[in-house]
């Protein structure tokens, strides 16, 4: 999954990329409202962190609009002031959710995971579809009941998949959330991945959720195929 | 007593004295005139009856039938007669005669004139008889050798109608006049007093929360003083937000810092890294809690009336947003016949409901329910209280608890940080507002937690 964070404190910001960094998320900083504004134009986040107090565009305003933009990225806000007028109007300007200075890294995690599920439209951190069980905390996969050891890049492939059900999701879009953006690009190691994937989600080949749309790339279908 | 009252009770004063004394020296000189009138009248009447009389061998004969009417019918009104220098009666015109009047058996006036002089008066009453002026003049009748005076004598009735008539309608005048004078005058009392009306109407919209200022359309005499009191509210605004922003930039210095050590923490070993958290910890909870009792500023002048419920809605819908995996059910219910307002300041009031709704948020399970109400007090120098109930479906605060919770900056659960310190938060600021924070349990299930302020007028 692929977040922005948009804070103007570098060692908070180098914190929190690494520690999203070292849980499987591919991240960007930016340290004004401008530069957030200008990566969240670019597109293809799932999630953006967003601190109020910024430089050159405040993050209400930078909310306010990448809103009135359609950008419907689910922004969770940072706030430092710890002001209730802060939060209301981060909120009504359409940020999801907020989190006061200072946090847990853990709770941060936590928020920013249910903010991605909620807007996958799934209500728990547990995907779950026929005998799969994709516990999204704590980055586990359960097929019938079993614990399925998958890689990091295997996780991702997966996590992003399960979020966004019943889409049509492109190679090129697949890399750009699982990769950092210099990362070489070759659409190769993806059909390498989701073919382990494959195997260690429905050894038999029954369930088939990763269904191959020719020339387009990879729809997750959440019901169980009929047999 | 109010401006207007005393100016217009002073100006009644005036007036009436004034009106009083020209009416009592009118009064006075219509009398005298009225008095000089009817001795001119009786003169004549004396003179008139001398130059008739015709001399006899005993003394003057006057004819049956005399010149002035009125002497010759009974009870007319005016009568004649003529007394000799020893006061006998030697003459005495027919009305006395025919009246039976004894208006000739004694001198009316005490005195008898000088020769070639005349006296005029209030003749003495006679009883049965009514008021009479009386004149007297003494002519010495040469070819008779003897001094004689002739009395003519007039009922005072017509003198005193049109005296009465005179007064009634003096009366009518000033009144009248009197009546246009307080019209006129409370009209440029209310004129002249029209700039203080609207300063003071502008007062109540600043208390209202409805205006900014008092405006600067007043006359010489006001405007310095509504300059001063503008440039005043202003100022006090101005280090209002000053001090607030001081407070929350201070606010946002220390607490990225915190976050920051916090986070790094997580590089150090275990045993270390425990008393660096808790000692962290406790600045984080002094720096909330004591940042956010000093920025609240309770306005001295400007006052801001705020309707409880919408912004009590305005914080939950908001938090909707953010609980949105919860779908909590909120649930308006305005029990106060009219919309409940509230004195304070809008920021202090959304640090208190949003503390208050976001627990509701955070414990209860499927709902929450709002609640306002007014309830007048007994006592009418106490100001209404406006309340809000904030309940929820949650497990509730232990009974045992709920007292731990509102003391002052402790927390009734150190593990779920945010609840006590939330909850202490707002039970300081209540209590800097007069107000106070009831926590009970809610018949959904949850806690039910009251706060109660005072209430605004409202409209």
């Amino acid at each position: 999954m692929r977040l922005l964070i948009v804070e103007d404190e570098m060692l908070l910001a180098a914190q929190i990329d690494k520690f999203l960094r070292d849980h499987d998320f591919v991240v960007d900083v930016a340290s004004d409202g401008e530069e957030g504004l200008y990566h969240l134009r670019e597109g293809g986040y799932d999630a953006a962190l967003i601190d109020l107090g910024l430089p050159k565009l405040d993050g209400i305003g930078l909310i306010k609009t990448m809103r009135r933009e359609q950008n419907a990225t689910p922004v969770l806000i940072l706030t430092a002031r710890g002001d209730w007028r802060d939060k209301v109007a981060g909120l009504e300007a359409g940020a999801d959710d907020y989190l006061a200075k200072p946090f847990h890294m853990e709770e941060l995690l936590a928020r920013l995971n249910a903010l991605m599920r909620r807007s996958a439209g799934y209500a728990s951190a547990v995907i779950e579809c026929g005998p799969l069980r994709l516990d999204t905390s704590r980055k586990e996969l359960r097929v019938e009941g079993a614990p399925v050891e998958l890689t990091s890049f295997e996780y991702r492939v997966l996590e992003y998949l399960a979020m966004n059900p019943s889409r049509v999701v492109s190679k090129t879009e697949l890399t750009s959330h699982i990769y950092e953006q210099d990362f070489d690009r070759d659409s190769n190691v993806i059909e390498v991945f989701i073919g382990r994937l494959r195997k260690k989600l429905d050894p038999r080949g029954t369930l088939r959720p990763i269904r191959t749309v020719r020339g387009q790339g990879y729809r997750f279908v959440v019901e169980p195929a009929p047999v | 007593m109010g401006l207007q009252t005393r100016l217009l009770l002073i100006v009644a004063l005036v007036l009436g004295s004034s009106l009083g004394a020209m009416g009592w020296s009118q009064d006075r000189s219509f009398k005298a005139a009225v008095r000089a009138a009817t001795e001119e009248q009786l003169r004549t009447v004396a003179y008139g009856l001398l130059a008739a009389a015709d001399e006899g061998d005993d003394g003057l004969r006057f004819a049956a039938e005399l010149g002035e009417p009125r002497l010759n019918q009974p009870n007319s009104g005016l009568y004649a007669y003529l007394a000799s220098s020893v006061g006998d009666t030697i003459w005495r015109s027919p009305s006395i005669v025919a009246s039976g009047s004894r208006v000739a058996e004694r001198s009316p006036l005490g005195q008898r004139p000088a020769p070639g002089e005349h006296v005029f008066g209030s003749a003495a009453t006679i009883d049965g008889e009514p008021k009479r002026f009386a004149l007297g003049y003494t002519v010495i009748w040469e070819a008779l050798s003897t001094e004689m005076t002739i009395w003519v004598l007039a009922d005072q009735t017509p003198y005193r109608e049109q005296i009465t008539e005179f007064r009634r309608d003096l009366a009518v005048a000033l009144l009248l006049a009197a009546a246009a004078f307080m019209v006129v005058q409370l009209i440029a009392v209310r004129w002249g007093l029209r700039p203080i009306r609207h300063m003071v109407s502008r007062l109540h919209g600043l208390e209202a929360g409805t205006r900014n200022d008092i405006g600067d359309d007043y006359p010489r005499e006001l405007a310095a003083l509504a300059r001063n009191l503008n440039r005043f509210i202003a100022s006090e605004k101005a280090n209002r937000e000053r001090h607030r922003n001081a407070m929350d930039d201070l606010a946002h210095s220390l607490k990225t810092p915190l976050a920051v050590l916090k986070n790094a923490l997580r590089e150090l070993d275990k045993k270390q890294s425990q008393l660096f958290d808790e000692q962290l910890t406790r600045m984080e909870s002094t720096v909330a809690h004591q940042l956010s009792r000093a920025a609240a500023v309770r306005p001295t002048i400007a006052t801001h009336r705020i309707a409880l419920l919408p912004a009590a809605l305005r914080i939950a819908n908001a938090l909707e947003r953010a609980y949105a995996e919860k779908a909590m059910a909120v649930k308006p219910v305005d029990e106060a016949a009219a919309e409940a307002f509230v004195k304070v300041d809008e920021r202090d009031l959304m640090e208190m409901l949003g503390n208050l709704i976001e627990n509701a948020f955070k414990y209860g399970r499927s709902q929450v329910r709002l609640s306002t109400s007014v309830s007048l007090s007994d006592n009418r120098s106490a100001p209404a209280t406006a309340m809000l109930l904030v309940e929820d479906d949650g497990p509730g605060i232990a009974p045992d608890k709920r007292d731990l919770v509102l003391k002052r900056g402790e927390r009734a659960d150190l593990e779920t940080s945010g609840q006590g310190i939330g909850l202490a938060v707002v039970v300081e600021l209540a209590a800097f507002y007069e107000g106070r924070l009831a926590i009970g349990e809610s018949e959904l299930g949850g806690a039910a937690v009251r706060l109660s302020l005072p209430a605004a007028e409202g409209g």
